[in-house]
């Protein structure tokens, strides 16, 4: 006979799950379910579409509270009380409103990481606006957006196009397409471009290098939404492009010009909304590269705006 | 907006300008686009570990896009039916939802190609020049070109001349390395024979020594559990440890290897690389950096304090076994002898425990034990220190054991860390008992550890030559086990089989140290 030792399981971190409507709720419990799964994890779910007689409790580690009309200073209470000690707090925010609503403002005291998403609502780029003035307020949040964090795939191949020789045609770039589903993907994809490249906007339309020459751009709505489709980068010799595969998970790349390019292939690896999560706890907070990418999409927006 | 060091393309060591769009990515070490050529594509290696390694790292985006694979062995294959033997050798050792399939593999399946070849032929060579450079044309790997040995080690030194026949230990477009696989010679002439090979042909930097069990996460977290936290260093030393156990068992035979084994054994096998790196990683200062020589000199300094034993110590500072019939697992098993391929007389050790001292300032007086052996009970690799006792115990009469603290660093199967220490039992009684703090990587970080040859082979891509191994220390660890190795030689043992398959080993390893833990 053997005698196993139990699986004991500690929580490593508190998920606080902070959201208003009842359908997105429900996904979120679901890939919430599979994060805890992944990262043992106290979580306490925060739902502002039941009245407070709600609440909910599995097992040690799962906690759920009715907080319709609950105020601020309370929900802030709830989660002290109910942090594992000595652990990191982890808010997944899931709603609008992040520039004016008290509770946002009141939950992310005393947090680790705070994880938005500002194209769930596909309120077309007002989120990631909202985002670009909180953020411009408070620069010291450790915020970070899975709408930012979706594009690695697509940054990866990009960097590809401009590995080795070809690094010198990103000084030659006139010219960005790009077609997504949803604005903030898109903003921040550029942004990402702009901020690495040092480009500055210019025009509604158009950016400038250092040495000020013209870059256009053109962001038009395509495919499915939270998901780019394609983006092309032209140079006056080439023109990089990188396109999804709608019949696989995968990123056509190709190079038209002088130094064509047989066509390559790179896998998406979509990792999920609760990988997202993941990967926003784990390199999120000092993500100045994002932080960077956010910066420069505001700026661009503004010019938009204006 | 970005600062000027953000937005400028900067030139990297190699002369080549930096990337300013891999700052910050997931893989902002990115590999350079190159050809990989697997000498001894047709064996076992290659099929269970290399390719299923190279084929996870195409899917989750770590090997290069623009890449290539040639496979060189003397198994005569055409390309397509090599293509085809790679994509079954997929299916069946690749997880489910990773198989070979749709676009990703058409499109890694037209990077390789197979150049049925005779090693010493040289026009083989010229061909493989000449499908590098057609790679270069086709697939964009730039001169760079990564040669695996993953043959026999009797035909390392045959590759290595060859390739320099040919011209391709180095292109004027890009880099060359050279990895070679364990075991790096068959003792301290054969290894110094094979490094004088190699180096004829390829500088240090070029190469690769493999060793698997460095590529394991638990093994590269010894570093990060000694120098990335403040509590440990400063009681690991002789001041507190009593000793430093290293045990890699193996509940497995000898399986298909028994001709290879029967001439190598536990010592060569085991000790001299995988046991005798960990003792490194354990017993080394802390780098200045995490530069591959930083870490690699501090290991061998280590392993130049270790002296190696007398011959006339041997006895009293090693023992050998070597299993007979058992049970493993509650069935019964045969012994070494019967074994397919061993001589019935055999003299080989299939377990092997010594005890050796590392002579500087921190470890002077401490003994290590390292132990390695085949079918014991279960499969085990562990390094276990052991703190001393407490100095002065006030329970008064009571007969309460008070065990020393231990702290485990568990390698396989579990991977995680483990400390013993004492608390009280609840109650008005004085009474102690050992309780334990585990961390295991599973429940801790909810992830699996990437294998060790992805990892390695990954590294090896990049340049980075942190997980591999040194010629010095090689050369060290030949010096340290060649008197143990050269006594035993020469020294029949007709004890042998001395330990039944499925025990703790031979008592002459309980007479070396009676406290090893238990397997």
């Amino acid at each position: 006979m053997t005698l196993e030792r139990v699986d004991a399981r500690v929580a490593t971190q508190t998920l606080v799950v902070f959201f208003e409507n009842s359908s997105i709720g429900e996904l979120a419990r679901d890939r919430i379910r599979r994060l805890a799964s992944k990262h043992p994890s106290r979580v306490v779910i925060l739902d502002a579409a039941q009245s407070e007689s709600m609440h909910r409790i599995e097992g040690s580690d799962w906690v759920e509270l009715g907080v319709s009309g609950t105020p601020p200073e309370a929900l802030r209470s709830a989660v002290d009380t109910l942090r594992v000690a000595d652990t990191p707090v982890v808010l997944l925010w899931i709603a609008p409103g992040i520039g004016t609503d008290p509770r946002f403002e009141m939950l992310c005291d005393g947090v680790q990481t705070v994880v938005y998403n500002s194209s769930l609502l596909d309120l077309g780029h007002e989120a990631l606006c909202e985002l670009v003035d909180y953020v411009a307020r408070h620069p010291a949040i450790p915020i970070t957006d899975i709408a930012y964090l979706r594009l690695a795939p697509w940054q990866e191949c990009v960097a590809i196009f401009f590995d080795g020789k070809d690094v010198a045609e990103l000084a030659a770039v006139r010219r960005v397409e790009i077609g997504c589903g949803s604005d903030p993907e898109a903003f921040y994809l550029l942004g990402w471009l702009a901020s690495r490249l040092g480009w500055t906007p210019s025009e509604n339309d158009a950016l400038v290098d250092r040495s000020g020459n013209r870059i256009n751009f053109e962001i038009r709505r395509e495919g499915d939404p939270r998901r780019i489709a394609r983006i092309a980068i032209s140079s006056s010799r080439a023109t990089f492009s990188a396109e999804i595969d709608k019949s696989e998970p995968t990123i056509l790349l190709s190079v038209t010009g002088p130094d064509r390019h047989a066509t390559r292939y790179r896998a998406i690896n979509d990792p999920g909304i609760a990988a997202l999560v993941e990967r926003a706890i784990l390199r999120g907070r000092k993500d100045k590269v994002f932080h960077d990418a956010l910066a420069a999409a505001g700026e661009i927006l503004a010019k938009q705006r204006n | 907006m970005p600062d000027e060091a953000t937005a400028t393309a900067t030139v990297s060591g190699d002369g080549a300008a930096a990337n300013p769009l891999r700052e910050g990515l997931a893989t902002e070490r990115i590999a350079n686009p190159c050809s990989v050529v697997f000498f001894g594509a047709s064996g076992d290696l290659f099929k269970r570990m290399l390719l299923p390694a190279v084929y996870s790292m195409r899917l989750n985006g770590t090997l290069p896009t623009d890449f290539a694979l040639i496979g060189f062995a003397r198994t005569a294959y055409t390309d397509d039916a090599f293509r085809e033997y790679c994509r079954k050798q997929l299916e069946l050792f690749m997880p489910d939802g990773s198989k070979p399939q749709g676009a990703m593999w058409d499109d890694f399946a037209r990077r390789i190609s197979y150049i049925t070849a005779d090693f010493n032929n040289t026009s083989h060579f010229k061909d493989l020049k000449k499908r590098l450079e057609q790679n270069d044309r086709d697939f964009g790997t730039r001169g760079n070109h990564l040669f695996y040995l993953s043959t026999p080690p009797s035909v390392f030194p045959v590759i290595i001349k060859q390739l320099k026949a040919a011209g391709l230990e180095k292109d004027p477009q890009g880099w060359t390395r050279i990895v070679v696989e364990k075991p790096f010679g068959t003792d301290l002439a054969s290894a110094r024979t094979l490094q004088r090979a190699i180096e004829a042909v390829f500088p240090e930097n070029e190469i690769y020594r493999i060793d698997h069990y460095l590529g394991k996460e638990p093994v590269q977290d010894i570093i990060a559990l000694r120098f990335a936290n403040t509590i440990f260093e400063p009681i690991w030393n002789r001041n507190y440890v009593q000793n430093v156990q290293i045990t890699s068992a193996e509940s497995l035979g000898v399986e298909e290897r028994g001709g290879y084994y029967d001439s190598a054994g536990a010592l060569r096998d085991m000790i001299q690389n995988h046991v005798i790196n960990l003792l490194a990683l354990v017993a080394m200062e802390p780098p200045i950096s995490s530069n591959a020589d930083d870490i690699r000199g501090e290991k061998y300094k280590v392993l130049s304090a270790i002296d190696p034993p007398a011959h006339t110590d041997v006895w009293s500072m090693s023992a050998r076994g070597q299993y007979g019939p058992g049970a493993i697992d509650g069935r019964a098993v045969k012994g070494y002898r019967q074994e397919p391929d061993v001589a019935p007389d055999s003299n080989t050790e299939t377990f092997a425990a010594a005890m050796l001292f590392v002579q500087n300032w921190r470890w002077a007086g401490v003994p290590f034990y390292l132990r390695s052996g085949k079918r014991l009970p279960r499969k085990v690799s562990e390094i276990a220190v052991t703190f001393k006792p407490i100095p002065h115990r006030f329970y008064g009469e009571s007969t309460d054991q008070i065990e020393p603290n231990v702290l485990v660093i568990k390698i396989e199967p579990d991977e995680g860390i483990s400390m013993r220490f004492e608390a009280k039992v609840p109650g008005p009684e004085e009474h102690v008992r050992s309780v334990y703090m585990d961390f295991n990587y599973g429940s801790g970080f909810g992830v699996q550890s990437p294998p060790a040859y992805e990892r390695l082979i990954g590294d090896a891509i990049l340049g980075d030559q942190t997980l591999f191994t040194r010629w010095d220390a090689v050369e060290r660890a030949w010096e340290i086990v060649t008197p143990i190795l050269e006594v035993w030689q020469n020294t029949k043992d007709f004890t042998f089989p001395n330990y039944a398959a499925g025990s703790q080993g031979p008592e002459s390893a309980r007479k070396l140290f009676p406290d090893w833990r238990h397997i």
